[in-house]
């Protein structure tokens, strides 16, 4: 902001304005002396060309002092004044999907969700990752919104068992046994770049916790991974059938999983409820997050530049029309 | 300063030497000259002499026309009328202040008066004041009128306004004069009309018109009248210049037709050159319309 600039634009064009408009004293030392000049001066056609002329000239001013002042505007770089939640757009998710059968609903509703979100989003990282007995990163954290929805549209259409999609599956089921949800898990949370960026962290798991095999990390090893890097895990559980409240049912681990490394745990009835929960997740991570809003400034030439454009489109129109 | 008159002379001597010597003398004197029936003398005819003025008897023995004079029964007096308002100090349609071409106009008029022995006499003015000088010969006098004209008629004067003089005219002269009226486009109104068939009455009036310039012309013009000056692309614009035209012809009919109906004889010139020429014009319309 210069706002200083626009009282000396304005008094540098007033004086200007003075000094031309000044009366001078020579103004008619180069034109000749005319007598009985109402003679013509007072013909209607000479009126109506003198009313043409004046209707342009107030045109052309008009357009001038607009142009100066807009450009004047334009120079004292206006700006906007936004207040924002930094951490909001300052985000990076995971998305952790589990690719076992069971889950292909649950999946297809997340990913969708996400497609849409991620046209809103601004500033955020999103990243995908499926697994089930290995897993497969599809495309690491990135701003690319576009591909990110195109990914994200694949996948979906994948989960949906879409023909001729099958294929973007591959390569989860390399490993022993299915469903290893640690293993997931941590590939997931080692996928955000190392060091403590000033960016939160979250990931959405999905995943039912029906492990069949032998995973190179525990869920709760996987969960103390997230804590330490500061990575929060919402964890989306389609079926919860845990049967009472016994900390060894698949439900349970992962909630205290899930609370373990500070996120939320969320209960799926069916997959149309993914996209309610997904914005309770994201009003969780906003109030979790907690960034005190702050005001930026932004600079919004537009409006200024535009005027000015147009302004100088009307003065050029104007002093065509008005060139002797 | 020339002496104004001493311009109008040598004008007049080119003028003389370009067409024939003395023309302009004849016609002064055909117009002017009363007839009287004391024969005085005989002299040679020049061109512009009324033909029934010729002696053919003494021609025929002279073997060259010779014309007959007379005493003049009376002196003339020529009552130089003119306006020197700020409009004359505009320019007129040749270039030229139109100031200038009525000082070569009263000039010349005034010198044959002179010569012919009459007395001359000026009234002018603007729409403030009008100023009279009484008839007197003399080539100092009518050097003395012409600078009174030349150093009244100012962008500084007053308005114009001839009908304050011609009006002073018919108030305060008494007898029988011949009026020589210069003036610029005049518009015909009725009160100038009624004033001109009152003063026509009473005397003998010869008018000269000195053309005013062409507005529509492609120059910067500004008014005299207020100082303000004139939009000239405006002035030019084909629409406005014909409408000019058009009430420019009006004016002018409107003028000659008052002048006419008036029965006053009426000239027009453009620049100085054309003065004598012009006025010459005149003498012969009047001296045969009258």
């Amino acid at each position: 902001m210069s706002w200083w600039l626009v009282p000396l634009g304005a008094a540098t064009a007033g004086v200007a304005a003075w000094a031309a408009l000044r009366p001078g004293r020579r103004n008619n030392a180069r034109r000749r002396p005319a007598a009985h000049v109402e003679r013509l001066t007072q013909l209607p056609e000479y009126q109506a060309a003198l009313r043409r002329y004046r209707r342009w000239l107030a045109v052309a001013t008009i357009a001038c002092g607009t142009l100066l002042a807009s450009t004047l505007l334009a120079a004292a770089r206006p700006v906007g004044i936004d207040t924002i939640n930094p951490e909001q757009h300052n985000r990076d998710i995971v998305l952790c999907l589990d690719a076992s059968g069971s889950m292909s609903s649950a999946d297809a509703e997340v990913v969708d969700v996400f497609a849409r979100l991620a046209a809103d989003f601004k500033g955020e990282r999103i990243g995908l990752t499926i697994f089930d007995s290995t897993a497969i990163q599809v495309f690491p954290l990135t701003d690319d919104y576009e591909y990110a929805r195109d990914q994200l549209t694949l996948a979906r259409d994948a989960f949906n068992g879409k023909p001729g999609t099958s294929g973007f599956l591959d390569g989860t089921w390399s490993g022993r046994g299915s469903s290893l949800i640690g293993d997931g898990l941590a590939s997931c949370v080692t996928s955000f770049p190392p060091g403590r960026e000033q960016r939160s962290r979250s990931v959405v798991l999905a995943t039912d916790n029906f492990v069949s095999g032998d995973p190179i990390m525990t869920l709760q090893e996987a969960a103390g991974l997230a804590k330490e890097r500061a990575v929060r895990v919402y964890a989306l559980h389609p079926g919860d059938l845990d049967y009472g409240p016994d900390a060894h049912q698949p439900g349970a681990q992962l909630r205290a999983a899930a609370e373990l490394s500070g996120g939320a745990y969320h209960a799926l009835d069916n997959p149309e409820a993914v996209p309610g929960i997904v914005q309770a997740v994201q009003a969780t991570e906003a109030t979790a997050l907690g960034g005190a809003p702050r005001a930026v400034a932004t600079e919004v030439p537009d409006l200024p530049l535009a005027l000015a454009l147009l302004s100088g489109l009307v003065l050029a129109i104007a002093s065509w029309r008005l060139r002797p | 300063m020339t002496r104004l008159l001493y311009r109008v002379k040598s004008r007049m001597a080119i003028f003389a030497h370009r067409k024939a010597r003395g023309m302009l003398d004849g016609e002064y004197g055909s117009v002017f000259r009363g007839r009287s029936l004391d024969f005085d003398d005989l002299r040679a005819y020049v061109p512009g002499d009324e033909v029934r003025d010729l002696d053919w008897k003494a021609t025929a023995r002279h073997g060259s026309p010779l014309i007959k004079r007379y005493v003049a029964v009376r002196r003339q007096t020529v009552l130089l009328i003119t306006d020197t308002g700020r409009n004359m100090a505009a320019e007129a349609a040749g270039g030229e202040t139109k100031k200038d071409i009525a000082v070569m106009a009263l000039g010349v008029m005034g010198y044959l008066a002179h010569r012919h022995g009459d007395i001359v006499g000026l009234v002018c003015g603007d729409a403030d004041r009008t100023t009279s000088v009484p008839a007197k010969s003399g080539e100092a006098h009518l050097e003395r009128l012409l600078r009174h004209v030349h150093a009244s008629a100012t962008p500084d004067s007053a308005a114009s306004r001839l009908e304050d003089q011609l009006e002073h005219v018919a108030r305060t002269i008494k007898g029988r004069f011949l009026l020589f009226v210069v003036a610029d486009e005049i518009a015909a109104t009725p009160p100038l009309a009624r004033l001109l068939r009152r003063l026509r009455a009473q005397h003998e009036i010869l008018w000269l018109t000195v053309r005013d310039a062409q507005l529509t012309a492609e120059a910067r013009w500004y008014s005299v009248h207020d100082a303000s000056p004139l939009l000239g692309h405006l002035a030019g614009a084909p629409g406005v210049a014909a409408a000019y035209a058009r009430a420019e012809l009006v004016r002018d009919a409107g003028r000659k037709d008052m002048l006419r109906r008036a029965g006053i004889t009426e000239g027009s010139v453009s620049e100085s050159q054309d003065v004598i020429a012009g006025l010459f014009a005149l003498l012969e319309r009047h001296r045969r319309a009258g």
